[in-house]
């Protein structure tokens, strides 16, 4: 009897529980390529699309309208610059060369031009023409396309982060 | 009732009072557990837990409160909780792409999000507190967040002009531009120009009734089975302007009956010469001398031709005027002679120039266009149609008006009705509720709407007049930007003061410069004070840049400067008279205040200062990597062998100093010269001479002598 009553009473609390409850509708979940900024095709498979972030879809304009003219093969234009240059400069996604380059030397070679940084000449300075957070997203650009791909250098933990 | 049972009874009841009771409890326990558990109660908890992971937890959090956070600006209709949950949109230090949403910060943007919230560029709902709720359009709330690949649509929703960081928006408006939207539709900021198709008043004498139907059917536009748009089957990128409308058999023979009727009598054809006829129609030379003028001329700077190259076809040229691989099947030899001669005649808002072409011309190039441009299998498939019956006539007619054929194509003495196509401009704001999305299975959104809509008018519409367009992604999604961001007026006056207006650009030259100006079309290719085509130098300050005597000899023989082009100014034939014109005008009024070519006197340039500028040119500065002088460098500038008789001083300096003060859209980059490096460098410039190769004396002085062998 007894039993009886305390199933019954923890069933209506089940009900009451049960009914209280909601579901909520999922949250959205992204694809990558819908919710990119833009997107660019990876230079050496045109079948792989990068999707950008917004800082690298700002530098890939940036790249499309300074930087193109000697840092890729084909230009808007048609035929590259890239040829008449000695040195020859680094396409844009040459990881090889460009991944042992920190952030921060980029964005003095951009900022400041080869010659202040004892490379070429003929890389011009951007400083006066280009606001460092429009440099910065340019190199966010160069490593989203580099190949083989930018791996971030991993941060020293400070000695007051919490453990 | 005896007492003893009293007592069980009240037992009993105790039990279950007990038992109701903790039912109860538990079910009041319901709503603050869920209260606890709200998804931005969690999000809050979530951030405090990351937070202290991280090195800079004090400054993450020092202004953390357990609330719903709020932007609130009520002059701009802003009730935005999204900082609720995102909250470290304003921590620099969380902008790292591995740190998880809803924490990570906002990208650098010209705009504080503090002073704007959330939902002015990103849509969804402010107020809402639930994850789908703020990102997804429900029943109640109807604005979904709009997809970060649109969202150069927010920035012009108060930006009217065309900002430099939103180049898809600006495609995008540029092709409702382009293939004329604004004929049918109603567009802010996209303005009807004088012209959108060609004034049909006389296309009986241009083209034959067959040709009508054929390219009413299918109007050239053909897309291979990759998707790629082709033109009278050759790849291209660009759109033909006339897009293909769904018409029926009878549609289509009424149509054409109609337009071929269309001749009027004050339009003659104008007759050559019978003697440069005589002296010439039998030359076995003739077809190939006419390609040579051609040529000469740079028709393909505008008109494109099918080049097959190691065995792939492909249209070279330009695309403001109408590719012309065919035209000798399309149209009269007698409608074109006129037409060269004098485009204007026809239609008068044309962008063709009048050349300054003399009979042999006209004859050698007519001949060349209408025999070798052809294509015999042009009209197969079109059905004999005949002479025009009166019937047709009148469906036709009547057709014109209601196809909307006349929101574009003007025909003297007819009425069009204004407004044919549904207003746009505030389509960039419907909500789902207020779109018709018939019978198909797309998405009920507003981009699916638009995309679907300009993809397959029909699949939303059977009804629907808007013809067919074949896009590419790209400027499908350009042109969808375009129009998600046409939300129409702003809706308070605190917004409608932040809209940034289009400049008004307007270039009303008058005088003898305006008549030469208005007939060799100018404006078709360069800029001036803004209003222009872009496919040639912007020729604001060409007064400032150019010395006078380098204008006329180019006007008279115009020289690429730059390596890479292909498109080239045409030889118009100028006369010694137009050409001073055109340059007087240049130099007395296109200045930039800050290089008058009076301020400099060139003798101030030493020998000396010319060495040191050589040795700063080639070796410092190296500007070689980008411009070319005697045969070596590089391609990106224009070359500089003929700098010293092509620019003013005054130019040169102001250039070196901040070459975007005098173009802002140059990509020479700034440089940090000195002011003598600037003297150096404009001195050893100036050095640089070289004369403009005769070429055109040339090919004048050898179609003379074939004249004269002819008429021999």
């Amino acid at each position: 009897m007894k039993l009886r009553l305390w199933i019954r009473a923890l069933f209506l609390i089940a009900i009451a529980a049960i009914s209280g409850c909601r579901k909520y509708a999922e949250a959205p979940k992204p694809d990558p390529l819908l919710s990119a900024y833009d997107t660019e095709p990876d230079w050496t498979d045109a079948q792989k699309i990068i999707p950008l972030s917004y800082q690298q879809s700002q530098g890939k304009r940036i790249f499309y309208q300074q930087c193109v003219w000697c840092h890729a093969d084909a230009t808007p234009a048609g035929p590259s610059n890239r040829s008449n240059l000695t040195p020859v400069p680094p396409l844009l996604n040459d990881g090889a060369t460009l991944n042992a380059e920190s952030d921060e030397f980029m964005q003095n070679i951009i900022t400041l031009g080869g010659s202040a940084l004892g490379k070429s000449a003929m890389m011009p300075p951007y400083g006066k023409m280009l606001s460092s957070e429009e440099i910065r997203s340019v190199i966010a650009f160069a490593r989203a396309v580099g190949q083989p791909p930018y791996q971030p250098p991993v941060r020293p933990a400070s000695q007051y982060s919490a453990k | 009732m005896p007492a003893e049972e009293m007592g069980k009874l009240t037992n009993r009841m105790r039990l279950v009072f007990a038992v109701s009771s903790l039912v109860f409890l538990a079910v009041l326990a319901i709503s603050p557990i869920k209260d606890f558990r709200r998804e931005w109660k969690q999000n809050k908890r979530s951030y405090l837990r990351f937070a202290q992971t991280r090195p800079d937890t004090k400054k993450l959090l020092a202004d953390y409160r357990a609330e719903i956070d709020q932007i609130w600006l009520p002059g701009m209709n802003v009730v935005d909780r999204c900082t609720t949950c995102h909250q470290g949109i304003t921590q620099a230090s969380l902008a790292d792409p591995v740190v998880p949403q809803p924490f990570r910060a906002h990208p650098p943007i010209p705009h504080n999000v503090r002073d704007w919230g959330c939902t002015i560029c990103h849509r969804g709902q402010g107020p809402a507190t639930e994850v789908a709720e703020a990102h997804e359009s429900t029943l109640a709330w109807e604005q979904p967040i709009l997809p970060a690949r649109f969202i150069q649509a927010s920035c012009g929703t108060c930006h009217y002009e065309n900002l430099r960081q939103t180049p898809q928006l600006t495609r995008g408006r540029e092709l409702l531009a382009e293939l004329n939207c604004q004929g049918c539709h109603r567009l802010p900021g996209v303005e009807r120009p004088a012209m959108l198709g060609p004034d049909l008043t006389n296309v009986g004498t241009k083209v034959s009734r067959e040709w009508i139907y054929k390219w009413l059917k299918e109007p050239r536009t053909i897309t291979d089975k990759d998707g790629n748009v082709t033109v009278n089957g050759y790849e291209t990128e660009e759109e033909p302007r006339m897009p293909k409308f769904r018409l029926t058999e009878t549609e289509l023979r009424g149509l054409s009956a109609y337009l071929s009727s269309q001749k009027t009598k004050s339009f003659v054809l104008y007759k050559l010469d019978a003697h440069v006829v005589a002296a010439w129609s039998k030359n076995p030379e003739l077809a190939s001398q006419g390609e040579l003028r051609f040529r000469q001329m740079f028709c393909s700077t505008c008109h494109s031709l099918a080049v097959t190259r190691a065995g792939e076809t492909k249209l070279i040229g330009g695309d403001i005027g109408p590719e012309l691989t065919k035209v000798g099947s399309k149209v009269n030899p007698d409608w074109l002679v006129t037409w060269l001669r004098d485009p204007q005649g026809y239609l008068p808002h044309t962008k063709m120039p009048r050349y300054g072409w003399s009979d042999e011309d006209l004859y050698k190039v007519t001949q060349y266009i209408t025999t070798k441009l052809t294509d015999s299998d042009l009209l197969t498939g079109v059905p004999q149609l005949g002479q025009p019956t009166e019937a047709e006539i009148q469906l036709g007619h009547r057709l014109f008006l209601e196809k909307g054929c006349a929101s574009c194509h003007s025909i003297e003495g007819l009425n069009p009705q204004k407004d044919f196509g549904p207003d746009l401009s505030a389509i960039g704001g419907k909500n789902a509720s207020e779109l018709e999305f018939g019978a198909s299975t797309i998405p009920h959104n507003l981009v699916s709407y638009i995309q679907a809509k300009l993809q397959d008018p029909a699949s939303v519409n059977t009804a629907a007049r808007m013809p067919q367009y074949n896009w590419n992604q790209a400027d499908l999604d350009a042109i969808t930007t375009a129009l998600l961001s046409m939300k129409g007026a702003p809706p308070t006056s605190a917004l409608q003061n932040l809209v940034v207006p289009r400049k008004e650009v307007a270039f009303h030259p008058t005088g003898a410069f305006a008549e030469v100006y208005e007939r060799y079309k100018c404006f078709t290719c360069h800029k001036f004070n803004g209003y222009g085509g872009d496919l040639a130098p912007d020729l604001t300050y060409e007064g400032s840049r150019a010395q006078r005597q380098w204008i006329v000899d180019f006007l008279k023989n115009p020289q690429t400067l730059r390596p890479t082009l292909i498109l080239r100014m045409p030889q118009f034939n100028m006369s010694d008279k137009d050409a001073a014109t055109l340059a007087d005008y240049m130099t007395l009024v296109l200045q930039h205040p800050d290089a008058s070519p009076g301020a400099i006197d060139a003798k101030e340039f030493t020998p000396a200062m010319a060495v040191l500028g050589k040795q700063l040119y080639e070796v410092k500065y190296q500007c070689q990597s980008c411009h070319t002088i005697g045969g070596t460098g590089g391609y990106v500038g224009p070359n500089l062998n003929n700098a010293g008789g092509w620019l003013t001083p005054a130019w040169i300096e102001a250039w070196l100093r901040n070459p975007q003060a005098l173009v802002p859209e140059t990509i020479e980059p700034r440089r940090n010269f000195t002011e003598a490096e600037v003297k150096a460098l404009t001195a050893y410039l100036m050095t640089l001479r070289q004369s403009i190769k005769p070429q055109k004396t040339a090919s004048v002085a050898g179609s003379r002598v074939a004249t004269q062998g002819a008429s021999r």
